[in-house]
């Protein structure tokens, strides 16, 4: 990854001096070992503290979204012949730009506000799997390289298949490069496992009623309603989200078993044909919720009964965003 | 006040013993996590761990909690009695700083202007016993920055020390000594005390992460204004982690749920990080951006708890550096700011 990361930096810096951004979106080595976090680079010289490594977990797209959305607010009083764009780029995988392409076909900005610097992708590690893997120890200081997570922790000194500790929707990405950019900085990756992609879901259809039930209620048991997963999602970008509006109230904002359920199950019902299964949402989650379970079944029945996979391609529109006059029965439209 | 010793292992049955006469919460593993809950017959209390993914304020401060019951009457609103629910309890095992974070709370919750009746009377009848870290548990631990030390009986009314093949137990309050009976009849002598001072002393220099968290105060009084706020913010998500598993964070809203004639008053946790937070009836609010709001957050727990409460409000177990889903590190915005 090392001459990804230099390619990065030259790249950043040449679209800040060249102004062809006015902001760079990407990672940083965070505060403890083996973390990298998102930063921002408005300067050339900041452009050397870009990283590109198996440690880049979060989905940037939210924060082009926000910080395109909160430059429009900013420009809301001016004359509409006085107002600037802001190009914002950003380091993007595949899933990444699988998210830009929902924002931009649910029209959040135009296609020249951002700029994408895409980049290969072969997984990220999933730090909840990778604490299990060292039996909870703390990280006091580690590197990876070959392969393989070497860490000096509270209990001595330990090695980790970088493999064995990539996160589940990395495992089985079918989009690991990106769909769209506008400076490709590297070779593609080698494929990951798409075929496996549903494994899971198949294993968890199979089950009864009863039990997806108590998988869903047990799971959502452990939410705390810090809303961590609803912030780092990409497609999660309402102003106002139905869980804080007050007339009416949907959900109330106690720890109550069915309102954290009914909170957690209006979510995904609006992710169909939206969640690109980038897993933000499934790594920011401080109780280890194990929402993917049931986004990929979302997923999954959102390609086999409308064949679109969210944000694979900018012509193909997200099922619950396009109408078709010819195909779509209207009667319920007009006639409810 | 009294001292004894425990054979190490004999730990969990303590506290399964004394689950079956009162309410006792422990550290419980839970798949991955390890969190403080009322240990069931069936539980094991798992006392093998770093600190509970959770604060254990939740005993105290619950998430959500009923304020009072109402009905609607042809008559008029009819009040129920709510009984404030604060049975006889143990909080078996809690970590040093989180110990710390209830003396903390009382400053708030049980002061001399307002006196909180739930949360008093939760605490009155609560004993908690306190497992001193003779290691640090997290490099990101910071309690000797925050008045804090990894063997210390602060807030506790037992103090559990592990001296090698024992725990030293010392009754710290008279509450902790009316659970005397479940320790044994071991009585310490001087050299397990003398071994636990050594501990103590060797737990608190391994303690290797500081933040000047004493200089600021002076500084955050002079600096409302400071660019320095446009930097910390921009990639925060506006999520509830750190205030949510935070010891001392304690913010809370008030609603009402209602049915057709019925009703209950809930009080429940929320955050400054949440847009919503600050956002009056008019539909304004005073915090516009996550950088007010971030503000906010070093500003109460470094300087507006002090200036009211002469105590910062951070008991450095490092949950918000360890679990803040992208990484803004208190202890780095802490140091920052001293640079000012």
């Amino acid at each position: 990854m090392e001459n990804i990361e230099t390619k990065l930096r030259e790249e950043a810096k040449r679209l800040l001096l060249e102004k062809k951004a006015d902001v760079i979106i990407g990672y940083e080595k965070g505060t403890l070992p083996l973390t990298a976090t998102p930063c921002f680079i408005t300067q050339p010289d900041e452009a050397d503290k870009l990283v590109w490594n198996n440690l880049c977990t979060q989905n940037l797209a939210k924060f082009v979204h926000d910080l395109i959305t909160a430059h429009k607010n900013s420009q809301k009083r001016l004359k509409p012949e006085d107002r600037k764009k802001k190009v914002v780029g950003v380091v993007a995988r595949g899933c990444t730009t699988r998210s830009i392409i929902i924002q931009l076909q649910e029209r959040q900005y135009e296609r020249d506000e951002v700029c994408i610097l895409g980049v290969p992708c072969d997984g990220y590690v999933d730090g909840k799997e990778l604490k299990i893997r060292i039996g909870g120890a703390d990280i006091v200081d580690g590197s990876i390289d070959g392969g393989q997570m070497t860490m000096k922790t509270s209990d001595g000194d330990k090695t980790v298949a970088l493999k064995d500790v990539l996160a589940d929707c990395c495992v089985t990405c079918r989009f690991n490069n990106p769909i769209i950019s506008d400076v490709m900085i590297g070779s593609p990756a080698p494929a990951m496992n798409p075929d496996a992609e549903y494994d899971d879901v198949k294993e968890f259809e199979s089950k009864t009623i009863d039990e997806r039930w108590a998988y869903f209620t047990g799971e959502m048991s452990k939410c705390m309603r810090c809303n961590a997963c609803r912030q780092a999602c990409p497609s999660c970008y309402c102003p106002t989200c139905f869980a804080e509006q007050s007339q009416p109230q949907w959900v109330g904002i106690g720890e109550d078993a069915s309102d954290t359920q009914v909170f957690q199950f209006m979510r995904l019902y609006h992710m169909v044909g939206r969640c690109v299964d980038c897993g933000s949402c499934v790594a920011v989650c401080p109780m280890g919720v194990d929402l993917r379970k049931f986004l990929k079944k979302i997923d999954k029945d959102c390609f086999e009964f409308f064949g679109n996979r969210a944000g694979s391609s900018m012509e193909d529109m997200p099922p619950l965003g396009k109408f078709d006059e010819h195909h779509d029965k209207g009667d319920f439209v007009y006639n409810p | 006040m009294e001292k004894r010793l425990i054979k190490k292992d004999a730990l969990a049955g303590i506290a399964k013993k004394m689950a079956g006469d009162v309410l006792v919460w422990a550290p419980v593993k839970q798949e991955d996590n390890v969190l403080f809950k009322p240990l069931r017959a069936d539980d094991e209390p798992f006392f093998a761990y770093l600190n509970s993914k959770n604060a254990p304020k939740n005993v105290f401060f619950p998430h959500t909690e009923t304020l009072m019951k109402y009905t609607r009457t042809e008559k008029g609103m009819v009040f129920s009695e709510e009984v404030n629910d604060a049975p006889q309890s143990v909080l078996f095992g809690v970590r040093p700083c989180d110990a710390h974070s209830f003396v903390l709370l009382d400053k708030l919750f049980d002061q001399e202007k307002y006196k909180d009746g739930y949360y008093i009377a939760k605490r009155r009848n609560t004993t908690v016993i306190t497992l001193a870290c003779v290691k640090p548990p997290y490099t990101s631990c910071f309690c000797t920055s925050v008045d804090g030390e990894p063997v210390s009986s602060d807030g506790a009314d037992i103090l559990l020390t592990d001296i090698g093949g024992d725990y030293l137990v010392e009754f710290v309050t008279e509450k902790g000594e009316k659970l005397a009976k479940y320790f044994g009849d071991t009585q310490a002598d001087a050299a397990a005390d003398a071994k636990k001072n050594e501990i103590a002393a060797k737990a608190k220099e391994a303690i290797a992460s500081k933040i000047p968290a004493h200089e600021v105060k002076p500084i955050l009084d002079k600096n409302f204004d400071n660019p320095f706020w446009d930097t910390i913010h921009r990639k925060c998500l506006a999520c509830g982690t750190c205030t949510y598993l935070c010891p001392t964070c304690h913010c809370f809203d008030i609603s009402d749920e209602v049915t057709e004639v019925e009703g209950v008053r809930i009080r429940s946790w929320d955050s400054c990080m949440f847009p919503l937070f600050t956002k009056e009836t008019s539909g304004h609010n005073p915090r516009t951006s996550q950088k007010e709001r971030w503000r906010q957050r070093a500003m109460h727990k470094f300087k507006y708890y002090i200036d009211m409460f002469n105590a910062i409000a951070c008991v450095g177990c490092g949950r918000c550096v360890m679990y803040c889903p992208v990484n803004i590190d208190i202890r780095k915005i802490v140091t920052d700011i001293s640079k000012l």
